[in-house]
């Protein structure tokens, strides 16, 4: 067999259901010398390797929502998740990426409607956690723009700034999760959340957002320049100050410096 | 704020360091590395942990300016029968551009079939055919990154029938075929010999001491197999999770009579132990190293 069907049929199986396995097909098992140990311990001991790792590797890039669904199902989602969707490169930095559309459609998670969000945040956090090194806009860097120029000038976002929009309160559920009080509830009938992720230096942050500042940002993002973008916000929220806004941004370095 | 923005670096180029043994750094050991200083002459680092910025860039470039480093990769699957991911390679070569590693590496092995990545170093046929396409892939990120690379041996739990030569050989014709170096692995070839049936010793014997530039050194498992009618059988799992076991060290020791006191690397992956115990354990390579008392301290591996 040309060692292209050799991986292509190797890396099917390893993706296959576990029982599969268990009774290879004679053209795999032709491959293969098997000497005191049967080919299917031996395909196992890759099978773990491969699976085990990714499984690991989720466990600890979605703690909240382990906390919420616990370790045996999110496991288990997990499993199905990555033979489904296994990594496309050999970097597993952004590993998980996509978790939150499968989970949309994982008929067994579907009792708790608020998953897929909760996966976008968690997503959101690795991303910032490992995004590139940037540097912020500063004061003095937008006062070196002409005023003329301001509102046709771009204001693009650090490269970890992500927005969140959720109607489910996701930052609450998220606080609670981390605190881990048994004797506590939440009460999550209330308003949706506008959050952004990112990472100003070396911690990540989650920040609250106001709807209008919300959607100020999710438009700069866009690539809309600073007068389209206050035009589209003021369409919706006519009262926007667009001075606090940029104070606040600033302050909290969300633009990029340019 | 602090600037770790990487244009503000400037690291000399690697060098083969003086002292020959090092440690793999992993993140459970940055602060106490940085903070102590260690009897060690180098550390080697997995590239793929650092294509993102944040923490881990932070502190390599901190660790960077004590010590020489080596990248040593496990994303490439140059044994692949399709090219090499060019995004892979320019994320790599910016760590190399940056860090100025004195060895850069990856496996004869495969992982990447089409679009899946399956992580894991994957066993590969030693038929001439996987020979030529892994020579190929060699030859293309050796130049993609303008430097020699180094190639490790792998552990496998699967041979195949159809192999034309032995591991041994198909090492040596890489090297010669394409001029990148082995990476010999001590503990691998350990664990091929206990799962294949070869003599370890004479694997290191039939090695060309010329393309020699880096050994390791680390710890494997045993699992027990039912084969049926109450009997069970082992093999031998490198989990990088264990001390190094004293046949390994009588391998290395051979090892170092044939080709010289060459940068040797203790790796622990899993179950991470303190860093007192993985440097004692790179004292037990230099305690071996000086039995020997090679003349010439180190071994060029450029």
């Amino acid at each position: 067999m040309k060692l292209h069907s050799v991986q292509k049929n190797f890396r099917d199986l390893m993706l296959d259901h576990p029982d599969v396995l268990n009774t290879p097909s004679p053209e795999m098992s032709a491959l293969f010398d098997e000497g005191l140990i049967t080919l299917p311990a031996r395909l196992k001991v890759y099978r773990n390797n491969i699976v085990g790792s990714l499984t690991d590797l989720m466990l600890a890039s979605f703690p909240v929502m382990q906390e919420l669904v616990g370790k045996a199902f999110l496991e288990q989602t997990a499993r199905s998740f990555i033979l489904s969707n296994p990594p496309e490169q050999g970097c597993l930095t952004w590993f998980g990426r996509g978790f939150d559309v499968f989970l949309e459609n994982f008929s067994p998670a579907k009792s708790l409607p608020y998953l897929p969000d909760i996966a976008r945040l968690e997503i959101a956090l690795n991303e910032a956690y490992y995004a590139a090194d940037d540097l912020a806009l500063t004061p003095q860097d937008l006062s070196a723009i002409e005023p003329e120029n301001l509102a046709a000038t771009q204001f693009p976002l650090r490269d970890s700034v992500n927005l969140i929009k959720s109607s489910f309160p996701i930052l609450d559920i998220h606080a609670f999760c981390l605190k881990n009080d048994p004797s506590e509830t939440l009460d999550i009938s209330g308003e949706g959340t506008n959050i952004m992720v990112y990472r100003p230096e070396l911690e990540t942050q989650i920040i609250a957002l106001k709807a209008d500042e919300f959607q100020m940002l999710a438009a700069l993002q866009s690539g809309l320049n600073l007068g389209d973008a206050l035009e589209q916000t003021r369409e919706t929220y006519p009262d926007f100050d667009i001075q606090i806004f940029l104070q606040k941004n600033l302050a909290d370095e969300t633009f990029l410096k340019f | 704020m602090s600037d770790y923005s990487e244009k503000n670096l400037d690291f000399p180029q690697g060098r083969t360091p003086s002292e020959p043994v090092g440690i793999g750094l992993r993140h459970p050991y940055y602060k106490e590395v940085l903070e102590t200083d260690l009897d060690l002459g180098w550390l080697e680092v997995h590239p793929e942990n650092y294509f993102g910025g944040g923490v881990h860039r932070h502190f390599l470039s901190q660790i960077r300016k004590k010590y020489q480093l080596s990248l040593h990769a496990i994303g490439l699957s140059l044994g692949s029968d399709q090219p090499v991911n060019t995004d892979h390679l320019r994320r790599f070569k910016e760590l190399i551009d940056i860090y100025q590693p004195f060895n850069v590496s990856d496996h004869a092995s495969w992982s990447a079939s089409g679009n899946a990545h399956l992580n894991d170093l994957l066993p590969l046929p030693y038929t001439q055919e996987t020979l030529d396409r892994l020579a190929q892939n060699v030859t293309q990120t050796q130049e993609y990154f303008g430097r020699k690379i180094l190639v490790e041996n792998p552990s496998t739990y699967l041979a195949f029938k159809g192999n034309e030569m032995h591991e041994d050989v198909f090492m040596n014709r890489l090297a010669e075929m394409t001029g990148c170096g082995i990476l010999l692995d001590l503990n691998n070839i350990y664990v091929q010999a206990h799962n294949h049936g070869y003599d370890a010793f004479a694997y290191i014997d039939t090695i060309d001491k010329r393309h020699v530039g880096e050994m390791h050194l680390a710890g494997h498992i045993e699992q027990s197999i039912d084969i049926g009618d109450g009997k069970t059988a082992s093999i031998l799992v490198d989990t990088h999770s264990r001390p190094v076991k004293q046949t390994v060290w009588d391998l290395y020791e051979h090892a170092v009579r044939k080709f010289g006191a060459v940068p040797t690397l203790i790796e622990w992956d899993q179950d991470f132990p303190t860093l007192e115990t993985l440097v004692a354990e790179a004292e037990k390579a230099r305690a071996i190293i000086k039995k020997i008392q090679m003349p010439d301290q180190i071994h060029e591996a450029a």
